[in-house]
């Protein structure tokens, strides 16, 4: 009886020890790289997920292999062992329109890359020959910089073991007392080699040439199975695909930093919102181009879990707005134009903890330093009551749908006269119940 | 002025006359001003350096992780976008039209069981006067105090800084047409039923199997029941005020006024229908049951 107590209670305090481990299941997968309107974004559709999103006129790789999934109970979504198990197959996927003649769908070879632009967006896809151009293109400027690379480590160190036996030689004659004036003035002439810099050609570099079925779909509801080499259809692989594309295209939306929490942005992404603050801290904005899509189907598409309304049309960040300034109206008077400015975050000096946003100085105190923050600040007081904001163009024009204000909230002490209105109603009843009772009563 | 809408008015401003006399109509509206007063405070009271946070009030951090949880983040800053009023309006409107759309399917039932509509018949008017008198009756109420909220939360955004946002107005007008619908609705229960008990059973299984569908379309929880639930909408959402409400605002959303416009027709023509409806079941069922 006693072995038995012990044993119970060794297993009741080993139990929350032992950490729960997911249970990993052995599933057909197809591994989705979705276009989301400012990059491509991995997901992947298990057995449990019956619907793929994507966003319509837009190339999307999609692969097919069986894998491990497990649910991961601290982040609440469903992950891929690829490590312990990760079988591609060979085959065509079979695309069906509602109302139309299916078609066969082949694995193509491909790569994509972000090439430098004014905006961020420039995503280009090679496919077949193109795409492997474009991988030769691109391991063909890596490789040229890792040859210069090579030859700036060659010149460095021959600088360096130039400059060192200069040096010897300077003291050497220095201690014998010869005049070495014209081998100072020579180490001084001698200057080090440069550096090469990396190909700065691409914002994002081409990934190594794969094989996928490219899916670029007008908007639609559409059914697919995967077909192995044995022309049968894989079990689980058969899945609705829904093309959704965006409501309203390059709204204006606000990244709102407040001055105190540099790290926690939030987004103004109507045109109708106000942001209400309580006036302790400067606000400092940068403006992007938004689209609008479906809630739900946007946030599946970037993860086939997630969750998402599906009544509810959500704006999303696509890319900062280039060079545009800012009309700011304060208390409905002065008026000023506001341009982006660069800010360094400083950490707060002694013992209190915290930091401030201060100027950037590139010539003093952040010299070589890039600069933390580029935006537009907004000074708020507790005394401006109502600060009004759109966003101008190059040319000087309003920017649809980027006017915002901001209100700082002034709790009035003239609040309890809310309370009294509120029981005006009773107050009135009051009154015409006596008035009845008079009235009615001998 | 036909002469069945002649009594009609006259049966409402006795009707009106009644519920300025009784303290319902009062402790409604009291409790729906102070439900307002509660959330403004609260909202003012959740205002940081970066705006509403949600985490500051125990009561917006409650509405935080409810409305979140079941609709989704997406949902929540659309709602207090331009600030508390929105939600304000339509928390504070619940009481008012509780009492007047319950109010209306109790009193037409009982009259009607009790004998007074009969009663009435006899002489100038019809049962449909009398459910007129009564649909008239919950729409001058509402706007009464729709106008009063009004005046109110002016007041509570000019003492605090708030501003009423540019959809408020808007929000407020479809509330009262989905209102007129509902209270249509709620004359068809009293009609097609025998007792108030029955209608009210009747009319509250309308509303609550209205309002499940329309939560369902717009939870963000189980994949099964949104699915169910657009099945169900496909079936139901012609003649659910809800809906019409939902088309609405998406259409004010996107700034498609004519639409939004043509809404408010379409919720008109319907709420006509459901009396009209109520009328023939009225004209073949009798006054007394």
């Amino acid at each position: 009886m006693k072995g038995l107590l012990v044993f119970f209670f060794i297993f009741i305090l080993i139990g929350p020890i032992v950490a729960d481990v997911p249970v990993r299941e052995e599933q057909f997968i197809y591994s989705i790289m979705a276009f989301n309107g400012r990059d491509y974004s991995r997901t992947f559709c298990g057995e449990n997920s019956d619907t793929i999103y994507l966003i319509a006129d837009q190339d999307n790789f999609i692969t097919t292999s069986k894998t491990l999934v497990y649910y991961w109970p601290i982040t609440g979504d469903w992950k891929t062992d690829t490590r312990s198990l990760n079988y591609s197959f060979e085959g065509t996927l079979e695309l069906t329109e509602k109302r139309r003649e299916s078609r066969i769908i082949y694995p193509e070879r491909y790569t994509f890359y972000n090439v430098k632009g004014e905006y961020e967006q420039n995503w280009k896809v090679a496919m077949g020959d193109e795409a492997d151009k474009a991988w030769q293109h691109y391991q063909g400027l890596i490789d040229e910089y890792w040859q210069a690379t090579y030859q700036y480590e060659q010149a460095k160190m021959a600088f360096d073991l130039m400059v060192d036996e200069l040096a010897m030689k300077i003291t050497e004659m220095r201690n014998d007392g010869i005049d070495v004036t014209g081998l100072v003035e020579k180490l001084k002439r001698l200057g080090p080699p440069e550096s090469p810099k990396p190909p700065d050609d691409y914002i994002v570099p081409p990934m190594p040439v794969q094989s996928a079925f490219i899916l670029n779909l007008p908007r639609g509801e559409y059914n697919i199975c995967f077909i192995n080499e044995d022309s049968a259809v894989m079990e689980s692989s058969e899945k609705r695909v829904v093309v959704f594309e965006k409501r309203r295209a390059d709204g204006i939306g606000f990244e709102v930093i407040p001055g105190d929490k540099w790290t926690r942005p939030v987004e103004s992404k109507r045109s109708s919102s106000v942001l209400y603050v309580n006036g302790t801290t400067d606000l400092y904005l940068r403006p992007f181009f938004q689209d609008e899509y479906n809630d739900l189907y946007y946030q599946r598409m970037i993860r086939n879990d997630a969750k998402g309304n599906p009544s509810l049309m959500n704006w999303v960040y696509i890319q900062q707005v280039p060079g545009g300034r800012i009309e700011v109206t304060k208390n409905n008077h002065t008026s000023a134009i506001l341009v982006e400015e660069p800010f360094y975050v400083e950490q707060t000096k002694g013992s209190a903890l915290g930091y401030k946003i201060v100027p950037f100085d590139p010539e003093g105190a952040h010299k070589d330093r890039d600069p933390s923050l580029i935006a537009f600040k907004i000074p708020i007081t507790r005394e401006t009551s109502l600060i009004k904001f759109e966003l101008l163009d190059n040319s000087g024009l309003n920017m649809a749908g980027s006017s915002r204000q901001v209100r700082v909230i002034i709790k009035s002490r003239w609040q309890p006269i809310l309370l009294v209105l509120c029981l005006l109603p009773l107050l009135v009843m009051t009154v015409v119940r006596m008035i009845r009772s008079r009235k009615y009563s001998l | 002025m036909s002469l069945r809408l002649r009594a009609a008015v006259v049966i409402a401003k006795r009707r009106i006359f009644e519920s300025f006399l009784n303290p319902g109509y009062y402790i409604a509206q009291a409790v729906g001003l102070l439900l307002s007063y509660i959330l403004i405070s609260g909202f003012v009271s959740s205002i940081d350096s970066s705006g509403l946070n949600y985490m500051l009030h125990p009561l917006y951090e409650f509405i935080g992780r409810l409305l979140s949880g079941a609709f989704g983040i997406t949902f929540l800053e659309k709602l207090f976008a331009e600030g508390p009023f929105q939600f304000v309006s339509y928390v504070s409107f619940v009481p008012i039209f509780i009492y007047l759309s319950f109010s209306t399917v109790f009193r037409f039932s009982l009259e009607k069981k009790v004998g007074a509509i009969e009663l009435l018949a006899y002489g100038p008017v019809d049962g449909t006067s009398c459910f007129l008198a009564f649909y008239i009756k919950d729409i001058i109420l509402t706007i009464f105090y729709l106008l009063f909220l009004i005046l109110f939360l002016i007041m509570a955004a000019l003492l605090n800084n708030l501003v009423l946002g540019p959809a408020f107005l808007y929000t407020l007008v479809v509330t009262f047409f989905m209102a007129m619908l509902l209270y249509s609705i709620s004359i068809l229960a009293s009609v097609l039923t025998d007792s108030g008990a029955s209608a009210m059973v009747l009319y509250i299984g309308i509303i609550l199997f209205l309002l499940i569908v329309i939560m369902g379309s717009f939870t963000i929880g189980s994949a099964y029941v949104r699915s169910f639930s657009s099945v169900l909408s496909w079936l139901i959402n012609w003649f659910s005020p809800f809906f019409y409400w939902g088309l609405a605002l998406s259409f004010l959303e996107v700034g498609n006024m004519l639409a939004y416009f043509l809404i408010l027709l379409v919720m008109m023509v319907l709420s006509g229908l459901f009396l009209f409806l109520s009328h023939q079941v009225i004209k073949i069922r009798g006054v007394r049951p």
